[in-house]
């Protein structure tokens, strides 16, 4: 299991409704891209990390290991920043840019952790099929849905192909490296388009008639959630407005 | 390479979504138009979905000796055609945002216009270019996966430099400065993808040749033609 979908089914918030979850992380998605970083992006960090770590509880261990890598992309994405092309000499290193950078890693920290929140605590599961509500054909929700479905399955076989590749040697060299990977890849393909046979099968047995109506569960909308995440968005605004205005 | 969430300014992040969106709209009709006509079809999108997102967390090695992923764009594009893969290329951009926190929401138009549609636009165009100057199936694939990939990159480069002009020479030297940067490592890639995409073309052709022909990649042999 991914660890972001095995925290998004055991946090706190997993039995709330995905639209009351979408609406506070999302919002705060909007808040860190579209407010000015500074303060915008520390606020909104803050609010998404201590929403994660408290309310939601998600492990401390849990969320660094989904964004050790993003963050990494991140302070390796900002270096370029630093760095000007043109004149002489030619390349070089250019500290004014690191306002931006700076300004840059942290915008796009916040709305990680934003996102983060989302995908943390709502599994695709919930959010799949009720985004037909939102006005995505029907069809392609049922495609999304058993991408969904196979995908794990799919990533335990190129996992088990790949451990017995190397208890067989099967990384030593480049082209037996070469020669593994390509057995990987055709591996999944078969096994991908296997199972999607063996349940065209199935579902042929069972009267399939092109529809894969799923049970939902229903969960009522916290209308107290849904108000508290309002005023907090609004708190954030605000308070990024105001010291900024501080600020000067 | 996906560009992470937050990374562009709101409104580049708006003005890719809505040049990425018409293509993943024209997908999605030619899918629901194809479902259709054959609902079976539904498992096969998902099952290419699926292998899409697989295939794109295979660990390639590179010359620096570390790893990393290729796209895909170019055996999708070969197998499934650019306007399926911009809408299975654009979901499994959602899944990567939302179960491995890779590319994001906000930068999800941005990365579908460079690795599900622009990508794969130009892996198909160069297959069908290669084939039809006489080509066979192994070198087609190959420009097919190594200038798909290098195509998707430059698109990146280029979304980039627009949201970050460079402070001396602009735009065009943000460009030459992302490009150069992801030169370095994705020229390599971008080769290595290419070889890696032909051993497993040539691997299914061997070990799953009805199904290369019901996508349309092999032409069914005479015999099985008649008795189908």
């Amino acid at each position: 299991m991914l660890p972001l979908d095995a925290a998004a089914y055991t946090n706190r918030w997993r039995p709330r409704h995905p639209g009351e979850k979408a609406f506070l992380s999302l919002g705060l998605l909007v808040c860190a891209v579209a407010l000015p970083p500074w303060p915008g992006a520390l606020l909104v960090g803050a609010v998404a990390a201590a929403l994660l770590l408290g309310p939601a509880g998600v492990r401390p261990g849990q969320a660094w290991r989904v964004l050790s890598v993003p963050l990494g992309f991140v302070t390796v994405g900002s270096l370029p920043l630093l760095v000007a092309v043109g004149g002489t000499p030619w390349i070089r290193f250019e500290p004014a840019g690191l306002p931006l950078a700076l300004e840059l890693a942290a915008r796009a920290t916040a709305a990680l952790l934003s996102l983060l929140l989302f995908a943390a605590t709502t599994p695709l599961s919930d959010t799949l099929p009720r985004l037909a509500r939102l006005g995505v054909p029907a069809a392609v929700t049922e495609v999304a849905t058993l991408i969904y479905r196979m995908l794990f399955l799919l990533l335990d076989s190129v996992h088990a192909v790949r451990e017995a590749q190397a208890s067989r040697l099967g990384f030593r060299t480049w082209s037996t490296s070469y020669r593994s990977l390509s057995a990987q890849g055709g591996a999944i393909f078969v096994r991908a388009f296997d199972r999607a046979r063996r349940l065209e099968d199935g579902l042929a047995l069972r009267g399939y008639s092109g529809s894969l109506r799923v049970e939902v569960e229903q969960r009522p909308v916290s209308r107290p959630f849904v108000a508290a995440s309002a005023v907090l968005l609004g708190a954030v605004v605000g308070g990024t407005l105001a010291l900024r205005g501080v600020m000067g | 390479m996906h560009i992470a969430e937050g990374y562009l300014p709101p409104l580049h992040a708006v003005a890719w979504t809505v040049a990425a969106a018409p293509f993943v709209v024209h997908g999605a009709r030619a899918v629901v138009r194809q479902l259709r006509t054959d609902p079976e079809s539904k498992l096969l999108l998902g099952a290419a979905g699926a292998f899409s997102f697989v295939l794109s967390a295979l660990k390639i090695p590179s010359v620096t000796g570390s790893c990393s992923h290729p796209t895909g764009t170019g055996l999708g594009a070969v197998l499934f055609r650019p306007p399926v893969m911009a809408l299975l290329g654009t979901i499994v951009l959602f899944f990567q945002a939302t179960l491995l926190a890779h590319g994001g929401l906000t930068t999800l138009g941005a990365n579908a216009f460079s690795m599900a549609v622009a990508g794969p636009w130009v892996a198909y165009g160069v297959y069908r270019l290669a084939r039809r100057l006489g080509g066979g199936l192994a070198l087609g694939v190959f420009l097919a996966a190594a200038l798909g990939d290098l195509a998707t990159y430059c698109v990146t480069s280029v979304q980039l430099a627009l949201a970050f002009p460079d402070a001396a020479s602009g735009v065009l030297g943000a460009v030459v400065k992302f490009g150069s940067i992801f030169a370095i490592t994705q020229i390599p890639l971008a080769i290595s993808e290419g070889l890696l995409t032909v051993l497993i073309v040539r691997l299914l052709t061997r070990v799953s040749p009805a199904e290369l022909t019901r996508l349309g990649l092999l032409r069914p042999a005479p015999g099985k033609e008649i008795a189908a």
